[in-house]
């Protein structure tokens, strides 16, 4: 460690942009090996994807778990700092040297915030909640969801009607509410930067042969976890879309958009296993649903595949080797018949069911952001930066489509790269 | 599983198939999407996805000596949402470019008509033969000086000579390919002709109402110009077996006046030939993305039926225009196109008309049941097909 003193004042850190599950634990790892870190998120909230899932595969335990014992080690580790509603602006510099300028969005509500509850009560307007994918409404000013970290409220100003209204502000006992605060920016000196920037759910809608956005009973993957979550719109009751009805039966659509050129050109890697996880807590839910997942290759990397084997067991679950490509909705019942090809034994397969899940991939979000020069991504936006390129690196499913334990493992990796860009010099 | 099938791959065949359009086939992975999004493909065994293996595989004789091929009218939705790029339209095109030269008799010239490289000598020999003609007749009439009569440049008895024989070897050479395309389809024994031909009587409204076409999503407007291209030709057809009438039984003199009903429906029917192929030629090109841009069989065809409507309809606009020599040209060109559309008609895509007609009297016949069903049959007459010359 003698190198470490030549370096640079204000170069002993690590920058990761992402708090999800990555970004966590790749900070977690550099700050308890002794390195100072700070953790950029978008969102009001820390936790990312991680924070929206009701169950793990294959083990089907709770997510938010993890996620808490991670938030107890950032709160116990002086090492790290973070930022909520922040985004990076913008870097200069090299590995070593980085000069970060960080965006600090207004959350309208600072520290004093008690959590008390008594805003929402006195607060007029309503949002469609997208931390539920719009499948319910909160009011302007909300808490993320029930767990969150930290634990404050925010304001959507999309919605809020501003000072003039100004109800919040009245009810609140701790002056919490500063409905005049505006974004700033700051500047940080790291000697790496860790990109955890996640993955969004593609958007269905662009799938056009598959009814998402024209029938409300078809829904995503994603949404499927909010209405299986005890804190989601339907306390996790699976209620479908139209008419909060408990479902019976229900239809998985494999692929849907996912190893299509017209959409993405490659494999999710989870969905696959999220369905076949989704179709056990359905028919442990309701005991007597009737479960078919349309598929065109089921895959189940390494291990998984005696998860498959369980859920194959499972004589109320049907597997049909064909894509879905045809939807209908009844409009007298708002149930749905999906069609596909039964490649097995030739002939077209149409079940009609009361809920469709669509079980769609991941985007990169780097793909939507604007990144640095030395980043270098792939054509659909992923993350390709390794040691020799520079002291950035990507993490998790801002390199590549994984589950949660790959994303961990990898973030530790990019911890020690992230240690190595700082050693050796 | 039950029965066992030994799969015998035939590599050429898929080299074949690649070069013959087909080249994306090894894209397919099987998902199916084809046969669900195929707004005119049956429940029970679907078409294109099983198809796409057997091009894959190389399992020649299921491929070739399926109906479906033919059952597919290339909408191309399909093509529009595989997922791989395969373009199951084009592979399944690309099969039925095989079968001409697989059902070809004589063989030679299904080779010749793949072949760019014939293109030269198969329009040479038309050309040699017409011009032969017109040297042989020349200074034996001609017509009163300032007029120009087609029938004295080239008396109609020459081009009876000529298109009687190519007509009568069309029929022959149909009859051949389409006795063998029959007994492959049925597994190897000829189909009882009376069952096919009452069949026939149920799919002929299909085809000329043209309600596949009417089917497709992707590909809506190829509806007007294929319909336009088929009564077109019709219409031409049946004009130039009127005038044969005419002429030769009746000994009637040309040109006959633009007021004559014949006239008139030749005229109409050209027009109709070159606006559905408009509309034909510009379709290709705006999907050419998604469907690609058609092959060597396609635009040889449509450049044919072109040339045959642009000649005809230049040989009597320079005739009215009074410009001998062009209108004589024109006659010329024309004479030398048709007689390549008819003269290869069983080898090029012209005979699509009989393959397809054929194998869809065929899945009538063996009750392949098909996503639209015809009402009742209006039982036009049951011999309309390719071979009718």
């Amino acid at each position: 460690m003698a190198e470490e003193k030549k370096m640079p004042s204000g170069t002993n850190s690590v920058l990761v942009v992402g708090g999800g599950i990555s970004g966590l634990t790749a900070a977690v790892e550099a700050a308890e090996v002794g390195y100072e870190v700070f953790i950029v998120e978008k969102n009001p909230y820390l936790g990312g994807r991680v924070a929206q899932m009701t169950k793990y595969f294959p083990k089907l335990c709770p997510p938010y778990c993890g996620l808490e014992i991670n938030f107890r080690r950032i709160k116990d580790n002086n090492r790290i700092r973070f930022f909520t509603c922040a985004e990076v602006e913008n870097v200069s510099g090299q590995r070593g040297d980085y000069d970060v300028t960080i965006r600090l969005n207004p959350r309208y509500v600072n520290e004093n915030c008690t959590s008390c509850g008594e805003c929402v009560k006195v607060c007029p307007v309503e949002r469609d909640n997208d931390f539920n994918f719009g499948m319910d409404k909160n009011k302007a000013i909300y808490l993320p969801h029930e767990m969150s970290f930290p634990m404050r409220y925010v304001i959507d100003m999309d919605a809020c009607l501003g000072e003039e209204c100004g109800k919040c502000v009245a009810a609140c006992k701790y002056d919490a509410i500063e409905l005049g605060m505006t974004s700033s920016t700051f500047n940080l000196k790291v000697a790496s930067i860790i990109w955890a920037t996640g993955w969004e759910p593609y958007d269905a809608s662009k799938i056009d042969n598959l009814g998402f956005g024209q029938y409300p009973n078809v829904i995503t993957n994603m949404m499927m976890e909010r209405l299986a979550s005890v804190n989601g719109p339907t306390q996790g009751k699976i209620l479908r879309p139209s008419d909060q009805k408990e479902v019976n039966s229900i239809a998985f659509v494999q692929c849907a958009g996912s190893r299509d050129e017209n959409h993405l050109p490659y494999c999710s890697y989870i969905c696959c296993m999220a369905s076949l996880k989704q179709a056990t807590y359905v028919r442990e839910q309701y005991p007597d649903a009737e479960i078919y997942v349309f598929y065109i290759d089921l895959r189940t990397p390494g291990r998984y595949e005696k998860f498959l084997k369980n859920v194959e067991a499972d004589e109320k679950v049907t597997f049909i080797k064909g894509k879905v490509a045809k939807v209908t909705e009844d409009p007298e019942t708002g149930n749905i018949t999906v069609e596909a090809e039964d490649a097995v034994s030739g002939r077209k397969v149409q079940k009609t069911v009361e809920m469709v899940v669509l079980a769609t991939g991941m985007v990169p979000s780097a793909a939507n952001i604007t990144l640095p020069e030395e980043i270098k991504v792939d054509e659909s936006g992923f993350i390709v930066n390794g040691l020799k390129d520079g002291g950035m690196f990507a993490v998790g499913c801002a390199k590549k489509p994984v589950d949660v334990v790959s994303c961990v493992e990898d973030s530790t990796g990019a911890a020690l790269k992230a240690i190595q860009t700082m050693v050796r010099r | 599983m039950a029965k066992g099938y030994v799969v015998e791959p035939d590599v050429g065949f898929v080299r074949d198939l690649q070069e013959l359009g087909g080249d994306t086939l090894k894209k397919c992975y099987q998902c199916a999407t084809c046969s669900v999004v195929c707004p005119i493909s049956p429940d029970d065994k679907p078409f294109p996805r099983k198809e796409m293996i057997w091009a894959q595989w190389g399992l020649k004789d299921k491929l070739i000596g399926n109906p479906d091929i033919w059952l597919c009218h290339n909408c191309n939705d399909c093509s529009a949402y595989c997922p791989r790029g395969a373009k199951p339209g084009e592979v399944l095109a690309a099969a039925r470019n095989y079968s001409f030269q697989y059902y070809a008799w004589p063989k030679f010239l299904g080779k010749a008509l793949a072949n760019k490289k014939s293109l030269p000598w198969l329009f040479a020999i038309p050309a040699a033969i017409f011009l032969f003609l017109i040297f042989m007749a020349y200074g034996k009439t001609s017509a009163e000086p300032g007029k120009i009569v087609f029938s004295k440049f080239l008396p109609v008895l020459y081009v009876d000579a000529v298109f009687i024989p190519t007509a009568l070897f069309a029929i022959v050479a149909f009859v051949i390919g389409l006795k063998k395309f029959l007994t492959e389809m049925n597994g190897g024994t000829m189909p009882p002709v009376g069952g096919i031909l009452k069949s026939l009587k149920n799919v002929l409204p299909v085809i000329l109402k043209h309600d596949k076409f009417k089917e497709c999503t992707e590909n809506k407007d190829r509806y007007y110009g294929h319909l336009g291209i088929l009564y077109g030709f019709l219409g031409l057809f049946v004009v130039t077996n009127l005038v044969f009438v005419m002429m030769d039984i009746f000994h009637m003199e040309d040109p006959f006046s633009l007021l004559n009903p014949v006239k008139i429906l030749a005229n109409l029917s050209a027009l109709a030939l070159i606006g559905g192929l408009a509309v034909v030629l510009y379709n290709r090109w705006k999907t050419r993305e998604t469907s690609g841009l058609g092959t060597y069989y396609d635009w040889l065809f449509l450049l044919v039926l072109l040339g045959v409507a642009l000649t005809g309809i230049f040989s009597e606009l320079m005739r009215l225009a009074g410009i001998g020599a062009l209108a004589y040209l024109c006659y010329y060109l024309h004479l030398i196109c048709i007689f390549f559309l008819f003269a290869y008609a069983p080898f090029s895509k012209f005979a699509h008309l009989a393959y397809r007609t054929t194998a869809m009297a065929y899945a009538d016949y063996v009750g392949r049941e098909l996503p639209v069903e015809e009402g009742e049959s209006e039982g036009s007459s049951s011999e309309e097909e390719g071979s009718k010359e």
